[in-house]
C-alpha cells in the first residue's frame, strides 16, 4: 500500500550487509510515519536461509533468479520496479555502500523519483520527506526537504540508526517471480578479488598510532613511527596516504580498509571524513591531532590536540622519555 | 581503437577551511571560500588522459559553474585534455544533485564519446550519485568506485571497490560512465610550458539557448528541493579540548598516556 517503506538488502558471497538491517529499522520508524509497514526486497539465487534471517525483522519479498546471482546495476533496478510496481512504496531506502550508491541512481532514473543520498536521519512530514545530511567535510549539517508525490529513494550512511531488534514472531517471506532482461544488466559481474599482500594486520594492534595528510611529506612518516614503537603501537594510515602510497593499502583505517578497534588510537593529521571515522570511532581511548579546531575528528575523539603533529609528537615523545 | 572520452569536473571549496553559515541559514559564506578541483574527479581527469595517451583519441573537460571554474578548466587542459567546456550553470548552494546531472548530461550529448568519467563523489557534499544519474540520462552502462580500467573494443573490464578491502571485476560496453575512485592513479602536474598554452586556449561556454532550452529552470526534476536549514555538528560527544603552546599540550598528551596506563616506558 501507499504507506510501505521499501528497504532494499544488500548481500554479498552469502553474508547479509548489517545495513540492511539499520534500513529496517529507519523503515519501520517512516512506515509509521507514513501508515504503512516495511518490507524488505531480498534479491539473489539460493537465498531462502538469508530470507529467514531477514523475516525476523520484517516481511521479505524474495526475488530469486539466475540472473540475480550477482549485483548488477542493471539485474537489480528489473527486480525492484517489478516489485516496487506491486508494493507502490513511499519510499526505498537503499545502504550508502559501494553497491548501494552504484545502484541508488538506477532505481531513482527508472521512478523517476527523488533522491537524496548518504543520509544520516529521515522523517516523513506529511507528503514531505526530510532529509538531514553532514557536508563540506562533515563540518556542517544540512537538512533538505524533498517534496512529491511519487516514491522517494534515499541511500542511508552506514552506522547512522542502530540495527533493528527482531520482532516477537517472525514475519512472512513472500516469493515474488521476476523476469530479469540480460541485455540491459548494465555492468557484469565477473569476480571478487581479495587483496593478498604481506603485511602486520592492524585490526589486532592494540595501539595504533595513524597518519593523515597532516604530516605533509613521506620523510615525515618515520616520527610516526618512532611514536607508534614507544607506546607498543603499530602505524596505521587515512586514504590519502595510501593512496599516495606512502604506506601500504593493508594500514588504511577506514570503510574501504580495515575496521579497528584498538584500546588506544592516536589520529594524527586525519580531518575525520566519514570514510576514515567509521573504521574507527569504536576504538577505546581516541586522541586526536589536528591544527583545525573545527576538524570532524574531534567528534568522536576523547581528547583533541588543535597542534601541528610534526611539532607536538617529538615535544611528546620528550616527556614521555624524559619523565 | 583511439577513445572519445569526456570527463566531467566539479570546482569545490578546499574541505580544510572552517565553514560559517550565513544568515538566513540557507548556505555556507561564500565570500570567503577558496576553490579547488574536487579530489576524486583530479584522478578521473589523470585516467582519462591516460587512456588517451595509451589508445590515441582526445579528452574533453566539462564543468557546470560559474566565470571561476575556468581556472580549474585551463588546469585540466595543462594536464592534457584537448578541449574544455564549461556550462554556465552558475547557482552558488546547487544542493539539487539530479539538476545538475540533467544539465551535464545535455551538454555531453552533442559530445562524441567512448567513456565519461568523473569522480566517485564530490568532496563538498558526497552525493556520490552525479555519474550514475549522467549514465541514465545518456542511457549509458555505469559502474561505480572504479581503481582500474582495461579496455578492449568494444568493451571495458574494471575493477571497482567494495568495502573492507574487497574488489570486484565488471565488464561493461562502451561507451560507458565510470566513477572513480582516488588512488587509481597518481595525478600528474602539469608542465610550465603547458600552463602557458592553457591559458590561451578558448573554453568553449555553453548556455541554455546552446542547449535549446530557454532557462535553467527547463532541467527542473519535477519535485521541489528546499534547503530548510544548516546548522553545525552537535557538540555532544566532542572531545575534551587541549589549546594552547605546543610544549603545554605535549605535557597534557603525555599525562593522560601515563595516567591511561599507555606508557609504562621509563
Amino acid at each position: 500500500m501507499a504507506g510501505d517503506i521499501l528497504v532494499i538488502a544488500e548481500h554479498r558471497e552469502g553474508k547479509l550487509n548489517p545495513a540492511t538491517l539499520e534500513l529496517v529499522n529507519l523503515g519501520r520508524a517512516l512506515a509509521q510515519q507514513a501508515g504503512g509497514a516495511v518490507k524488505v526486497a531480498l534479491l539473489g539465487q539460493g537465498v531462502e536461509a538469508m530470507a529467514s534471517q531477514v523475516a525476523a525483522h520484517a516481511e521479505v519479498l524474495l526475488a530469486q533468479h539466475p540472473l540475480l546471482q550477482a549485483y548488477s546495476s542493471g539485474g537489480y533496478d528489473q527486480a525492484i520496479k517489478a516489485i516496487g510496481d506491486a508494493v507502490g512504496p513511499r519510499a526505498i531506502l537503499v545502504s550508502h555502500s559501494s553497491q548501494g550508491f552504484d545502484l541508488a541512481p538506477a532505481i531513482a532514473a527508472t521512478w523517476g523519483a527523488p533522491m537524496v543520498t548518504n543520509v544520516l536521519a529521515l522523517a516523513l512530514e506529511g507528503s514531505a520527506l526530510l532529509a538531514t545530511r553532514k557536508v563540506y567535510n562533515e563540518k556542517i549539517v544540512v537538512q533538505v526537504e524533498l517534496s512529491s508525490d511519487r516514491p522517494y529513494v534515499a541511500t542511508v550512511r552506514p552506522a547512522a540508526v542502530k540495527a533493528s531488534a527482531p520482532l516477537p514472531a517472525p514475519a512472512a517471506v513472500t516469493n515474488v517471480s521476476v523476469s530479469i532482461d540480460e541485455s540491459r544488466l548494465g555492468a557484469r559481474f565477473l569476480r571478487y578479488e581479495k587483496p593478498q599482500v604481506q603485511d602486520i594486520d592492524i585490526s589486532a594492534a592494540d595501539v595504533i598510532v595513524s597518519a593523515g595528510r597532516g604530516i605533509k611529506d613521506k620523510k615525515n612518516l618515520p616520527l610516526v613511527e618512532e611514536f607508534a614503537k614507544l607506546l607498543g603501537g603499530v602505524v596505521g594510515a587515512s586514504r590519502p596516504l595510501t593512496d599516495l602510497e606512502w604506506l601500504p593499502k593493508t594500514r588504511q583505517v577506514g570503510q574501504s580498509g580495515k575496521t579497528v578497534h584498538p584500546k588506544l588510537y592516536i589520529a594524527c593529521g586525519i580531518s575525520g571524513a566519514m570514510q576514515h571515522v567509521s573504521g574507527m570511532k569504536d576504538s577505546g581511548a581516541i586522541f586526536a591531532v589536528n591544527t583545525d579546531p573545527t576538524a570532524p575528528i574531534f567528534e568522536v575523539a576523547h581528547y583533541g590536540f588543535t597542534a601541528n603533529v610534526l611539532e607536538l609528537l617529538p615535544a611528546v615523545m620528550k616527556e614521555l622519555k624524559g619523565g | 581503437m583511439p577513445l572519445n572520452i569526456v570527463v566531467c569536473l566539479k570546482q569545490v571549496p578546499k574541505p580544510d577551511l572552517q565553514f560559517q553559515i550565513n544568515a538566513e541559514g540557507t548556505d555556507v559564506k561564500r565570500e570567503t571560500l577558496n576553490y579547488r578541483t574536487n579530489g576524486p574527479d583530479e584522478y578521473a581527469l589523470e585516467e582519462a588522459v591516460r587512456l588517451k595517451e595509451k589508445h590515441g583519441g582526445r579528452v574533453v573537460a566539462v564543468t557546470a559553474g560559474p566565470k571561476r571554474t575556468e581556472q580549474m578548466l585551463r588546469e585540466a587542459l595543462a594536464k592534457g585534455a584537448d578541449e574544455a567546456v564549461r556550462v554556465a550553470y552558475d547557482e552558488p548552494a546547487a544542493f539539487d544533485p539530479m539538476k545538475i546531472a540533467r544539465i551535464l548530461a545535455a551538454a555531453i550529448k552533442p559530445i562524441p564519446r567512448d567513456l565519461v568519467l568523473t569522480g566517485v563523489q564530490s568532496d563538498d557534499y558526497i552525493n556520490s550519485l552525479t555519474g550514475g544519474l549522467i549514465a541514465r540520462s545518456l542511457g549509458h552502462p555505469h559502474t561505480s568506485v572504479v581503481t582500474k580500467v582495461e579496455v578492449a573494443a568494444p568493451s571495458l573490464t574494471v575493477t571497482r571497490e567494495l568495502e573492507g578491502g574487497d574488489v570486484e571485476v565488471v565488464q561493461l560496453s562502451m561507451p560507458a560512465v565510470l566513477t572513480v575512485q582516488t588512488g587509481i592513479n597518481t595525478p600528474r602536474y602539469a608542465p610550465l610550458p603547458a600552463i602557458m598554452k592553457a591559458a590561451r586556449q578558448p573554453i568553449k561556454e555553453i548556455t541554455p539557448k546552446a542547449l535549446g532550452v530557454a532557462s535553467w529552470d527547463d532541467f527542473a526534476t519535477g519535485y521541489t528541493l528546499r534547503v530548510r536549514k544548516l546548522s553545525l555538528p552537535e557538540a555532544k560527544g566532542h572531545a575534551e579540548m587541549f589549546t594552547g603552546g605546543v610544549a603545554d599540550q605535549a605535557k597534557r598528551m603525555a599525562q593522560l598516556l601515563r595516567e591511561k596506563g599507555f606508557y609504562r616506558g621509563g
